[in-house]
């Protein structure tokens, strides 16, 4: 399969609402296998509609993610490097993704 | 997610600038000397840190370097000493790791993360200061850590990402017995002026493979796949606002002379004919928590920073993913904290995400 390119990055252009800070419409009637839940629309942009073209595996990767965090025992587990998980908004020290040291 | 927060979820300290070893990628540029962080640098800094440690559930304090440990158990216990109610992490090489540091971690309840870059045949960049080879060593120390049964976590450098590495490295980390894994794709930054350019297929694939083997035996949390996750559930729930956090924290960093360094530690020891040495205060002369409230208001480096956090937000669309290039990456690789796209960017975040969503698409 040819890989997507990573031209998409620019298409955004500066003085355009930020993304991050705006809604995401949502699309009424917009069911995904596996899930009740409303999606939203993939319009705002080409990130938002990369991950929902690919939504069917990336439901049963999360599942199973999910399922691997409770084995783990990440919740409040005592003792273990990883209980560091939920100790800041994202990951601690040097586990910190947005902002961190190395 | 905007501005910087005055209050710190964590700092970085830094007990010793020595390092025992002389990894060829290491960003340090004062590692081979050996001074030492007095202990009133620490008192300076734990007389503000004790009151946000009593005023949220967890706070840390991060021992980096340097190498930790090369400081001694002594003087470490010594730097802990003014420190209540925190969490002590050691972010360490493991050649010093023996049964009395292993003790030293239980009496002291601190939480280990090693430096590792996988079996003995990819660690050929981790050398001591006579350039051998520094396995043997490291091998050794997480021994005596497995031994004492002390969980650690383990960062783990890749300079050349390519698919076919990533089964073998996720293999080695479940036999060494860690419970975390962080991947760092080598960074030009600090005394690293190695490019870290690399072709967009080779690591789009490193880590679309990487989370197939991953998800053959999920044992372990690895960083970036979790946050890679998270965000892509995000997107799917519509909740993807909620990923970053409000602000970013600050991270200070605290030099040896207590020189303080926000965001950014690999710009310590360094200086610009425009902002100097990038310290935003030293905390022998002014408390952390006013340092903190200065740089926040986006003083300096950091003010330029900020404008290129907002030059992300809207240009690149894998903002909500990443909150913006990190600011020495910036530096480092393009001169300015407010220019935007790095290959830092590019390796460890673009193409993770594009990589894991490959994955997804492809299973």
């Amino acid at each position: 399969m040819p890989l997507p390119t990573e031209s998409v990055r620019g298409s955004a252009r500066v003085g355009e609402p930020p993304r991050n800070e705006g809604t995401v419409p949502t699309e009424p009637g917009r069911l995904t296998a596996g899930s009740a839940a409303l999606r939203p629309l993939a319009a705002a942009d080409p990130v938002t509609r990369r991950v929902h073209d690919v939504a069917a595996g990336l439901d049963e990767l999360l599942a199973e993610a999910a399922a691997a965090r409770t084995a783990r025992a990440e919740e409040g587990s005592e003792g273990a490097a990883v209980c560091a998980w939920n100790h800041f908004e994202n990951i601690p020290t040097f586990y910190n993704w947005n902002n961190r040291p190395r | 997610m905007s501005g910087i927060a005055p209050v710190p979820g964590y700092v970085v300290m830094q007990p010793t600038t020595l390092c025992n070893l002389d990894c060829t990628y290491c960003y340090l540029p004062h590692r081979a000397l050996n001074r030492p962080m007095p202990v009133p640098v620490a008192a300076a800094v734990a007389a503000d840190v004790n009151v946000w440690a009593a005023a949220n559930d967890r706070f840390s304090v991060v021992w980096h370097g340097g190498e930790p440990l090369a400081a001694g158990r002594a003087a470490l216990a010594d730097l802990m000493a003014p420190f209540r109610g925190v969490e002590h992490h050691v972010q360490t090489n493991a050649t010093l790791i023996d049964d009395p540091w292993c003790e030293f971690f239980a009496a002291h309840d601190v939480r280990v993360s090693v430096s590792v870059d996988g079996p003995a045949e990819r660690n050929g960049q981790r050398v001591t200061r006579a350039g051998r080879p520094a396995y043997d060593r490291i091998e050794r120390g997480i021994a005596a850590l497995r031994a004492h049964g002390v969980a650690f976590s383990a960062l783990c450098v890749v300079s050349d990402p390519r698919p076919e590495l990533a089964a073998e490295l996720y293999r080695y980390f479940l036999d060494l017995g860690c419970d975390v894994l962080g991947i760092n794709i080598e960074e030009r930054e600090g005394v690293n002026d190695r490019a870290n350019a690399h072709g967009e297929a080779a690591v789009r694939e490193f880590w679309a493979a990487l989370v197939a083997e991953w998800r053959r035996e999920p044992r372990i949390h690895v960083r970036e796949i979790e946050h890679a996750l998270r965000y892509a559930g995000a997107v799917l729930s519509g909740t993807a606002d909620d990923v970053l956090p409000r602000r970013l924290d600050p991270i200070p960093t605290i030099g040896v002379d207590g020189g303080v360094y926000v965001l950014s530690p690999e710009l310590a020891g360094f200086t610009d004919e425009r902002f100097g040495d990038f310290s935003s205060g030293n905390v022998l002369a002014t408390p952390l928590r006013q340092i903190l409230h200065a740089a926040a208001r986006g003083t300096g480096w950091v003010g330029e920073f900020l404008a290129g956090v907002e030059m992300c937000r809207a240009e690149c669309p894998y903002f909500g993913f990443c909150g913006g290039a990190h600011a020495a990456n910036r530096y480092f690789e393009l001169g300015r904290f407010d220019a935007t796209e790095t290959d830092h960017c590019r390796n460890s975040k673009i193409r993770l995400l594009e990589g894991v969503l490959d994955h997804a698409a492809a299973h």
